[in-house]
């Protein structure tokens, strides 16, 4: 077992209210496991994963990596973030770099090293361009670079495609399954999009809203490369859609005035699998 | 080529009104006998020297409040304590002009070149000190956050985080800076003493040479201007280049 998530509870303080975001989840991934975790928007799915990267401390619970507990941030398990979160004061090259150049890599060796994960996501050629010349997609591509730069042993993905256009998605996909493969990284990947969900995993983890707990799980075994155009796939997206339903309509009720109601089956199920996020 | 044509008719008028005779030639010097100072100045070496003290005294001044002013802008932008204590005592001594200091600053040093320099650091630092909080405070919480998932810690995340993301501010603030550095000085070396572009200028109001107090006016305009052109634009363009911002 590769990642341990313990009995972790988190709870915000919001005035005089205490929000429970997190209650109680468990979760054990294995080594090399693509885990995909899918939930409304504001379920706390985002919140584990900064816990897990020690980036945010649990209100109570621990999180447990090759058996050892997880003190704080560590390049052990990088996160790629929704915004690149690359450095405009540095060029390409020089942000794949970054993690390399802060553990005391010498200058020679970080930019092959560089170089080397640069082309593996195709972009050698832009290796001294600045950030805000690249597209969305391309950013996203250096931001993987320069995750799989320190060859961590868990890649932590928070919602990493979800600001891109529905082909440079689907293209992204395609490689990061390739790179899991060639790489067996440990992938936990938080989104709110079923189908990329389904897509990319070999487990799906559906997560309930206020307080955020783990709802139920899905075994993904499907063979790769995956098509949206199986049948097979189709299916497993249903399955996991009608878990989630009841979920999203609990957020969106609260969100919203108590005369909303959802319309039977057709909200939820347009072909963008949004699950309401953009409502 | 506007430009030039511009100055052009600016040096004609002024040319102009110095022939009207409303003033006498030694109130409103003409163009030409201004030059002739300038020339006659730089060939004795009255204003080579002049310049170099002066510059000489800034740039201590300017490297001092820079060294002090940027670590301190660093702490206020990320200690709390620090920000709420020392950070409101800047922005109530940075509405002070720096010349108000220069009783209490001669009492201090003498009446000497610290004096002075001392007038200098106020001037700047307050400038560079907020202008340092303000980067810092608008570095993106994310970058800190993939800083640290990459293992930096600690001073690293300074050094390769926080200052380079904070840069772009630093240098907006570093010019403002420099042009209050400017004006300190020469409001120093007016009413203090020493060699220096103030003192020449007050050597010419006191021997009623309106020639010298204008020349030394160009030159302290050109120079001031000179700077700002050769090292803040510099500085500037780079960093619009890297960061993708519009020039200015």
């Amino acid at each position: 077992m590769k990642l341990l998530v313990k009995d972790v509870i988190k709870s915000f303080a919001t005035g005089d209210r205490v929000v429970d975001t997190l209650d109680n989840v468990n979760l054990k991934v294995e080594k090399g496991e693509f885990v995909t975790i899918v939930g409304p928007s504001g379920c706390g799915k985002s919140t584990l994963l900064s816990i897990i990267a020690g980036l945010e401390k649990p209100t109570d619970g621990k999180i447990y990596v090759d058996g050892r507990e997880v003190a704080g941030p560590g390049p052990d398990r990088l996160v790629m973030f929704q915004e690149s979160a690359l450095f405009p004061w540095l060029n390409v090259l020089q942000n794949v770099e970054f993690g390399l150049k802060v553990s005391g890599v010498d200058k020679r060796s970080r930019r092959e090293i560089a170089r080397h994960y640069l082309k593996m996501v195709y972009l050698s050629r832009f290796e001294s361009a600045y950030i805000h010349q690249l597209s969305g997609g391309m950013k996203q591509r250096v931001a993987l670079a320069r995750a799989l730069a320190l060859n961590p042993d868990i890649l932590l993905m928070d919602e990493p495609f979800a600001a891109l256009d529905s082909q440079t998605r689907s293209l992204l996909h395609a490689e990061l399954e390739t790179i899991w493969e060639e790489t067996g990284k440990t992938i936990v990947f938080v989104t709110h999009n079923v189908e990329e969900a389904v897509t990319l995993a070999d487990r799906v983890i559906t997560f309930s809203a206020r307080p955020g707990r783990i709802k139920k799980e899905f075994h993904i075994q499907l063979p790769r490369p995956r098509n949206i155009e199986t049948p097979d796939l189709g299916r497993a997206i249903n399955r996991v859609m009608e878990e989630l339903k009841t979920e999203v309509e609990k957020v969106v009720k609260e969100e919203l005035d108590s005369d909303w109601a959802v319309e039977e089956s057709a909200l939820l199920y347009s072909n963008n699998c949004r699950m309401g996020s953009g409502l | 080529m506007k430009k030039a044509l511009f100055f052009i008719l600016i040096i004609a008028g002024w040319e102009a009104v110095s022939r009207t005779g409303i003033w006498a030639d030694y109130l409103f010097p003409s163009p030409f006998s201004v030059l002739a100072t300038l020339f006659n100045g730089f060939k004795d070496g009255t204003f080579t020297i002049a310049i170099i003290a002066s510059l000489k005294r800034i740039f201590k001044g300017y490297l001092l409040s820079l060294a002090v002013g940027v670590p301190m802008g660093l702490l206020i932008g990320r200690v709390k304590f620090f920000s709420e204590t020392v950070g409101s005592l800047i922005l109530g001594l940075q509405t002070l002009p720096s010349i108000c200091w220069l009783p209490l600053s001669i009492l201090w040093f003498g009446l000497n070149e610290k004096a002075i320099i001392f007038i200098v650091v106020i001037g700047a630092i307050f400038s560079i000190s907020l202008s340092t909080e303000a980067g810092v405070r608008n570095i993106s919480p994310l970058y800190l956050r993939a800083a640290q998932t990459m293992g930096a810690r600690g001073w690293r995340i300074y050094l390769e985080v926080i200052i380079p993301g904070a840069l772009p501010s630093i240098i907006t603030g570093m010019k403002l800076a420099w042009s209050f550095a400017w004006r300190s000085l020469m409001a120093g070396e007016l009413l203090s003493s020493g060699v220096g572009l103030g003192q020449v200028l007050m050597v010419g109001r006191d021997l009623a040479d309106m020639k010298q107090v204008v020349a030394v006016m160009l030159i302290i305009a050109i120079l001031g201007l000179t700077i700002d052109r050769l090292i803040f634009r510099l500085l500037e363009g780079q960093v619009q280049q890297k960061w993708g911002l519009a020039r200015l």
